[in-house]
């Protein structure tokens, strides 16, 4: 099996016989490409080509019905006076900006919270974790029932102190808050999991000889924890920024809960990209916007891979 | 902390986390006359839970979702297992660049690729198929970039007495590093079953066939033109929750045992 | 291992055909309009949200019915589609299909997009295959916005206006009786008022943004006096009568007597807002008589047209959705016979699927007078709600208007502004109408009615 599964030994060695360095190297070479293949034709083939459609497309004007007009980088130049999609920006930065360092916070300090034993802690994860068992959609039904005005269980439960006639979903200055805060309570038990998987790779031992060093809990997890959970802590971060920005939570839920409303309070990038396509057909210019929310974003994780040598924190 | 407090404040918010829940289940077992009412309902009934269970196909709806979950999530783990230690333990020309590559299709999200995507999957004659629904899943960068990150952790020379004992690449991925990351694959595997699981908008796009409905395009079937049986939709939803619940709960216990035999301590 | 490999080459292979495929096809790049169709002519899809489920299995079973009936003496079969209604109103699906070539050969339109699909060049005309006096058994107005150049490109299958339904026992509450129903838009606010409490509100008018709020807004802008577009010269969307229009919404939002997030789906949704004991009174369309009658059937409510403004003329708008025919289907000459027969055939067959459709499975005005005729003659309007809406609130109604998706989008806009967020009715009337001014310049579509 072993001999059939490794491309390095089905390379026929050379009579002469190569210097076993270079043999091992290029073994080694030809295993990582046959290893990493499947994925990276499948990404190239299902999301890749779908994008160079996309930046194809953000060159034309498309009319929904099979129609195209080539037309330059006029897309691209509508962009600056288009007042709205620098409203939507706005609302998309102010999620982004809420929601990544809340969202951190919160999910880390539930794995904290239940990296060690207490009993019944295997429930009390799967409960942090349930909110993510339910489809998107679901929780945006849900919650639209329990935040809808004067009725809700939340204006009911906050009518003593006085604002039981608090429209969470229908003030425009709340709404966004609100669809920050469900998002929160969706993702928490998410990214509580990864870090509580990160978390459990860190020895023991290290903590057990800062605690003999005198340590505080917190000296422990500034000088201990953090430093060994920066790889994950990357991963969430980015995770959580793509998300803001182009991922489920930032459709999904402005889908199901407001439609972009109240008053365009909640109009993210993406809701106003889908709108662009599928409201006014204007595919062209969706694809464009596209183009540049992608671009954006690979030149912002391409730096942030940068700085921290591709997550790795090496220097600590 | 000390262990009583931790307890007391991780029920405290454990409790707070699954009220909205908890709401959801009650208003399941409500009569449909009561359903917008604040008050407690005035009896508890499985009417709206047994309507959807005889009336609604929920069954199949619940089968193609669980062939299109478990496919997905199968052959997603071993592919991504594969391509992140490649990316993490094996050097060669261009890893670096391929791993950019990799990481910059994360930030692609479906609803701004869905028509590209489609016409995709028209050309490969995907669509109205359980390979249109289940190809396009796989390939998402989350999982590679989350085992890689898992991998740089390991130590080397586990590795590398496997090396020393002649083994293949392959060999050494199967029989060290796999067993190895059994408890960041058991993680990986509940969140990739939800994801899939929970998926809606490919798999309206991508099939007609009411025989490959998936479950939450069977329960936005419920929903009226003008109004809903919200009853029946909330039920629904809470019949669908059931599988994803049971894989977490499966999941979460595995995870702790993996952890205890991993020998990474 | 080797069966990824094998994968593997063949996904290459696949990966290449596709690019190839893409280039050389290319429905995108360049600019024939239509695409590959490759439909089957001898088989017709029609796209359409009356699956089964338990709200409208009957207007399922209609749907099943009527194909069967067609299918029983054609060769061209046809085979029904349902997409989740949701789904069908927000459009992915369907113009995921159309902009891949893949669009069904019928399906459903509503008045609010009919531009799009109309501009996009995919509807059949129809009037080939109806006869003048089936063309004039539909009512007044019923295909007006469907018409481009005495072309038919669609045929309704009802009229569905909008109303007022109020709760009488709210009413009785508040001591109040049916002399006190609203008769000016003052008189709304003021009753409203009064039929407010701690937990209802004694109004409601949409607050989701989209075609729908807009459908329900149109009339107080008409009543006032006002249009979306410049109509016979008049002054087009930044008016004072707009102003007034806006402000009424408003008024109703920052009076707290009508909430900002409503139940269940919103205004079109009577068992969730007004059955429940949500809102005292809800500016909805007729098909609210049938919801409250399978949902709450003891709740008594009743119905009255829309106030009218100071000085104003009475209107409402009428909704209602057609059947129309692929221009780029497989056989677009078959669909359209289909749809002929379905909705346009005035023999004793035709009339009575028109009636099962308009006053037994579904509750609306049909959009023929033969086919209202024969309703009437079967008691359909002894209700008194459906009574209400045949005999006060359409007359002088107006269809629900065809505007493009940036028209609508720029109303949109100032009604939300106005009422939820806040703003100036004329300040949003003046930048909607800017926005639209600007569309206008380079529209060159057909008109907008």
């Amino acid at each position: 099996m072993a001999t059939v599964a490794d491309p390095g030994t089905a390379v026929k060695r050379p009579p002469g016989a190569a210097p076993p360095v270079w043999n091992r190297r290029r073994r080694e070479a030809l295993a990582g490409y046959a290893f990493v293949a499947p994925d990276l034709l499948g990404l190239m083939m299902f999301v890749g080509l779908p994008m160079v459609l996309s930046l194809g497309v953000s060159l034309f004007s498309a009319d929904g019905f099979g129609g195209y007009t080539y037309v330059g980088l006029a897309n691209f130049r509508q962009m600056a006076e288009d007042t709205q999609l620098w409203q939507s920006v706005k609302v998309t930065l102010t999620y982004t900006v809420a929601f990544v360092p809340i969202g951190f916070v919160v999910s880390l300090g539930l794995a904290l919270l239940v990296r060690d034993h207490f009993p019944g802690v295997g429930l009390v994860r799967t409960m942090f974790f349930l909110p993510h068992v339910i489809s998107l959609v679901v929780v945006g039904i849900a919650w639209q029932f329990l935040l809808v005005d004067k009725q809700g269980a939340v204006a009911t439960l906050l009518r003593p102190v006085g604002l039981g006639d608090t429209s969470f979903l229908g003030d425009p200055s709340l709404a966004l808050g609100s669809l920050v805060a469900i998002s929160i309570w969706f993702l928490m038990g998410y990214n509580m999991l990864i870090l509580l998987g990160g978390l459990k790779d860190i020895p023991r031992e290290y903590e057990e000889a800062a605690g003999i060093d005198g340590a505080t809990a917190w000296q422990k997890f500034r000088h201990v924890i953090w430093p060994l959970l920066r790889p994950t802590s990357f991963f969430v971060l980015v995770n959580s920024v793509v998300g803001s920005v182009t991922g489920l939570q930032a459709f999904d839920l402005v889908y199901v809960l407001t439609q972009g409303g109240p008053a365009g309070s909640t109009s993210s990038v993406v809701f106003y990209i889908y709108q662009q396509a599928f409201t006014f057909n204007n595919y062209g210019y969706a694809a464009a916007l596209t183009t540049v929310v992608v671009g954006f974003l690979v030149a912002a994780t391409g730096t942030m891979f940068g700085l921290t040598k591709g997550g790795r924190f090496d220097a600590g | 902390m000390p262990v009583r407090l931790r307890a007391i404040v991780g029920y405290v918010l454990a409790m707070v986390t699954v009220a909205p829940l908890v709401w959801l289940l009650v208003a399941v077992l409500r009569p449909a006359d009561e359903l917008f009412d604040v008050t407690l309902p005035s009896r508890l009934t499985l009417d709206n839970l047994l309507y959807v269970l005889t009336e609604v196909p929920i069954g199949r709806y619940m089968v193609n979702s669980a062939i299109v979950s478990v496919a997905v999530t199968v052959i997603a783990l071993v592919l991504h297992s594969m391509a992140a230690y490649a990316l993490a333990r094996l050097r060669f020309p261009g890893r670096q660049v391929i791993f950019s590559m990799i990481v910059s299709t994360l930030l692609v999200s479906l609803p701004v690729v869905l028509v590209p995507l489609f016409l995709v999957a028209k050309e490969l004659g995907l669509l109205d198929t359980y390979a249109g629904l289940i190809l396009p899943a796989i390939f998402h960068a989350f999982g590679i970039f989350l085992l890689r990150q898992y991998y740089l952790t390991i130590p080397r020379e586990l590795e590398e007495a496997a090396d020393l004992d002649g083994c293949g690449y392959f060999r050494r991925w199967w029989q060290v590093v796999v067993p190895l990351s059994r408890p960041v694959l058991a993680s990986l595997a509940v969140l990739f079953f939800l994801a899939n699981w929970n998926a809606f908008l490919w798999p309206l796009t991508a099939t007609r066939d009411p025989e490959l409905r998936v479950v939450q395009v069977g329960i936005s079937t419920l929903q009226g033109q003008y109004g809903s049986a919200w009853n029946y939709v909330l039920a629904a939803t809470v019949i669908a929750a059931v599988p994803t619940l049971v894989a977490f709960v499966l999941g979460q216990r595995r995870l702790v045992e993996a952890i205890k035999t991993s020998g990474l301590k | 291992m080797s069966a990824f490999e094998r994968v593997t080459r063949r996904s290459l292979l696949r990966g290449g055909a596709v690019v190839l495929g893409s280039a050389m096809a290319a429905p995108l790049l360049s600019a024939c309009g239509g695409g590959d169709q490759g439909g089957n002519p001898k088989e017709l899809t029609f796209w359409n949200f009356y699956g089964p489920n338990p709200q409208s299995d009957a207007q399922s079973k209609w749907f099943i019915d009527l194909v069967a009936a067609w299918n029983a003496g054609n060769d061209v079969k046809i085979k029904l589609h349902y997409l989740p209604v949701s789904e069908y109103l927000a459009g992915r699906a369907l113009q995921t299909a159309f902009s891949a070539g893949q669009g069904p050969d019928i399906f459903l339109l509503s008045p609010g997009d009919f531009l799009r699909y109309y501009n996009g060049g995919v509807l059949t005309d129809l009037a080939p295959h109806l006869k003048p006096d089936q063309i004039a058994d539909f009512e007044n107005g019923a295909l007006d916005t469907r018409k481009v150049d005495g072309k038919i490109y669609g045929l309704p299958m009802e009229r569905e206006p909008l109303a007022v339904f109020y709760s009488v026992d709210a009413f009785e509450q508040a001591k109040l009786s049916e002399g006190d129903l609203p008769k000016t838009w003052e008189q709304l606010l003021d009753v409203a008022g009064k039929l407010t409490s701690k937990d209802r509100f004694g109004m409601l008018f949409e607050t989701i943004p989209g075609y729908y709020q807009n459908f329900t807004w149109y009339p107080f802008m008409w009543m006032a006096g006002g249009s979306a577009v410049p109509e016979n010269g008049g002054p087009g969307f930044d008016s004072p009568a707009v102003h007034n229009a806006l402000k009424l919404w408003q008024d109703s939002i920052a009076g707290k007597i009508a909430p900002r997030k409503p139940l269940g789906d919103g205004g079109t949704d009577t068992p969730a807002n007004l059955g429940s004991g949500f809102a005292a009174m809800q500016q909805t369309g007729i098909w609210g008589v049938s919801q409250l009658a399978q949902s709450n059937k003891d709740f008594r409510y009743g119905v009255f047209p829309l106030p009218v403004p100071e000085g104003g003329t009475y209107t409402t708008s009428v909704g209602g959705w057609a059947f129309v025919a692929n221009a780029n289907g497989a056989n677009p000459e078959a669909a359209a016979t289909f749809i002929a027969w379905a909705l346009g055939a005035n023999d004793a067959e035709g009339i009575e699927r028109g009636r099962q459709w308009n006053t037994v499975v579904k509750a609306n005005l049909p959009a023929r007078t033969s086919v209202l005729e024969a309703a009437k003659s079967a008691g359909a309007f002894d209700d008194p709600a459906l009574k209400v809406f045949l005999e006060k609130v359409v007359p002088g109604s107006r269809g629900e208007p065809r505007y493009t998706p940036e028209v609508y989008k720029a109303v949109s806009d100032a009604i939300q502004a106005a009422q939820l967020g806040g703003a100036d009715p004329a300040k949003a009337a003046a930048d909607a109408a800017a926005k639209i001014g600007t569309f206008l310049k380079g529209y060159k579509g057909a008109a907008m009615l």
